[in-house]
């Protein structure tokens, strides 16, 4: 469970949070949307205990990521952003590398390596160097990053930037199948249809605040509007940065 | 913690292991002095000892045929097709023989361009000929009129070199240990910059920095890897010394060279604490970077500092207490004193290790803060 509360965070002249409050339940894919510029990156940050609100708090499980970043890690999978793979490991010591700073050695670390790199279904590609791997094939190594310490939490950060169809299904076939687990899924993105398909809620956020929370249907229908872009429209005040 | 270090450490030396410039930069540092140094000892020992003949223009040899075979025993003889002679001229005037007998003073011409710098040993090595043949001539006469020829040297000059072998050995080989911690600093900066500039440049800097990870774990283990590297570079060329040096003819020079085991394994414990710190230095230096373009340059410019420092004392011989205590001298003075024969306090060199390891702790904790300030990170 990822709970932030009137986090204010400001960038010399720019405030980038003024008191952004949501929750993200286990069991639940939680979708953080907001055009470009709302604050989505920093909030993040602020919950991987990256950077530390001027006021309020981002909890992981109960847990404060500005005090205690590190146990907060521990319960956090991450799909950054960006990714840079170091092209000289092959897939499996990438995801081993990451184990490895998670705590897990020896033969557990080789398990769980083993297990991910089933669910991913990427036996293929696990003992090649990553140095030409295909877009796809880089989200499947930083997934694998990403859960192979089984968190209870995964935060993925714009995850289906430049993925073809069979990527994406991947992608989501995988964030049900942790959200069937009781795991707590919180994505962020600019993506309509991707929000649309995959979040149970939505959080809409604007100029560092929460504008509107709820599953896709109940905002749509707090709009009047049929269609949940149209929605997403209304709520936000201006059609700058979706991209359809 | 402790396995985080190490799980840091291998990823790191694996990818730089399979990293084909980092270990071509680690080895030609390593390679590079001790050849270059080598190839340079052979040039001058060439140059300064072989006696080679000695080829030049005599005119009027028929003149002098006593003188002429004399020069020869000396290895100086006249040019002929085979062996053409250098420009310098020596002639012997028709009144020679006239003059001998009568013992007046002959004038023999020795003409060259003395600007010519090429000609200079041959020239002198005719005229300290020339000389020691008056000489020879000169005690002849007076042992012929009955005056010891002792008279005429009353002063005789005993050179008694009190210069140890090594003493001496350490003055050329100084300048090899130069190369010795240059290996040092440039062996790892491949590792330190691709551990942190290059980072940034992957975009993976912030992913790692959000793992469950202490951070000085983090920068220790990268230090370390890159201390590695720099390790390896030195003790490579400190292996690869006496190798080298066997093909050089030092003993012609008057110097004997030795590098015991127990020498090699002193001088590479002491250089660990100096590649630590050369690597720490370098991340310091090239976590501030964007890029990995970014980190070379400014590496480049502050690696200057250190070798500038190096080549500051090894030339002008500079001498001060606090040299023995400093990073980079201190390593410096040990090496030099291990090749120089001489005792080695190791007082000295424990404190200068303290104080090497001291400074590399407050930049591990320095680059530990970089690392945690949202600045430095996010570039905001």
């Amino acid at each position: 469970m990822i709970v932030t509360s009137g986090l204010e965070k400001a960038y010399k002249d720019v405030k980038a949070l003024k008191g952004l409050s949501f929750q993200a339940n286990d069991g639940e894919i939680t979708g953080l949307l907001g055009p470009n510029g709302a604050g989505k990156t920093t909030c993040l940050r602020s919950i991987y205990g990256l950077i530390h609100p001027d006021v309020g708090s981002a909890q992981v499980d109960n847990i404060d990521a500005s005090k205690a970043p590190i146990a907060v890690r521990k319960r956090i999978g991450i799909f950054p952003d960006k990714f840079g793979l170091q092209e000289r490991l092959s897939a499996r010591e990438h995801i081993a590398y990451f184990a490895g700073l998670h705590g897990l050695h020896g033969e557990e670390r080789k398990v769980a390596v083993q297990r991910v790199i089933d669910d991913l279904d990427m036996n293929d590609i696990a003992d090649r160097r990553t140095g030409g791997f295909s877009q796809g094939q880089r989200m499947k190594v930083a997934l694998g990053q990403a859960i192979v310490h089984q968190p209870q939490n995964l935060i993925l950060d714009e995850p289906s930037r430049g993925l073809d169809v069979m990527s994406t299904r991947i992608l989501r076939e995988l964030l049900f199948r942790l959200k069937a687990q009781g795991r707590c899924i919180l994505f962020s993105s600019h993506v309509m249809q991707e929000v649309a398909a995959l979040c149970d809620r939505v959080v809409i956020m604007v100029a560092g605040q929460v504008v509107a929370e709820g599953s896709p249907a109940e905002l749509c229908a707090r709009t009047g509007q049929e269609s949940f872009e149209e929605a997403f429209v209304q709520l936000i005040g201006t059609e700058e940065g979706i991209m359809l | 913690m402790k396995s985080v270090f190490m799980t840091v450490w291998l990823k790191e030396m694996t990818d730089a292991l399979r990293d084909k410039r980092s270990l071509m930069a680690a080895m030609s540092y390593a390679l590079f002095g001790p050849i270059m140094m080598a190839v340079a000892f052979m040039m001058v020992i060439k140059d300064a000892v072989s006696e080679r003949d000695v080829y030049v223009h005599i005119d009027g040899a028929q003149y002098a045929p006593a003188l002429v075979d004399f020069l020869g025993d000396r290895r100086i003889f006249a040019g002929d097709e085979e062996n053409t002679a250098r420009e310098i001229y020596l002639e012997i005037p028709e009144n020679y023989e006239e003059n001998i007998a009568s013992a007046k003073p002959i004038y023999i011409t020795v003409r060259s361009d003395y600007s010519e710098r090429s000609d200079g040993s041959h020239r002198s090595r005719l005229e300290s000929a020339l000389r020691e043949y008056n000489n020879t001539i000169a005690s002849h006469r007076l042992t012929l009129r009955g005056i010891s020829a002792d008279v005429i040297s009353p002063i005789r000059i005993d050179k008694q070199d009190t210069a140890t072998k090594e003493a001496r050995a350490a003055m050329i080989l100084g300048t090899v240990m130069v190369f010795v911690l240059m290996a040092i600093f440039f062996s790892g900066m491949n590792v330190a910059i691709d551990g942190s500039a290059g980072e940034r440049e992957r975009n993976s800097l912030e992913f790692l920095l959000a793992q469950p990870v202490a951070t000085h774990w983090l920068v220790m283990a990268k230090a370390a890897a890159a201390g590695t590297f720099a390790l390896f570079g030195g003790v490579l060329s400190i292996l690869l010394i006496p190798l080298v040096f066997v093909f050089v003819p030092l003993e012609k020079l008057g110097i004997d060279f030795g590098m015991s085991w127990l020498d090699q394994a002193g001088m590479i414990l002491v250089l660990i604490p100096l590649a630590a710190f050369a690597s720490i230095l370098q991340l310091f230096v090239s976590f501030r970077a964007k890029s990995f373009k970014e980190a070379q340059t400014y590496i480049s410019l502050v690696m200057f500092i250190p070798v500038a420092v190096i080549f500051a004392v090894e030339f002008t011989r500079f001498e001060h207490p606090a040299l023995a205590m400093l990073p980079v001298t201190s390593q410096h003075q040990v090496l030099l004193a291990t090749i120089g024969g001489q005792d080695i306090n190791w007082l000295m060199v424990l404190g200068g290790a303290g104080v090497t390891l001291a400074v590399t702790a407050v930049l591990v904790a320095v680059v530990t803060k970089m690392l945690r300030s949202e600045k430095v990170v996010f570039g905001l």
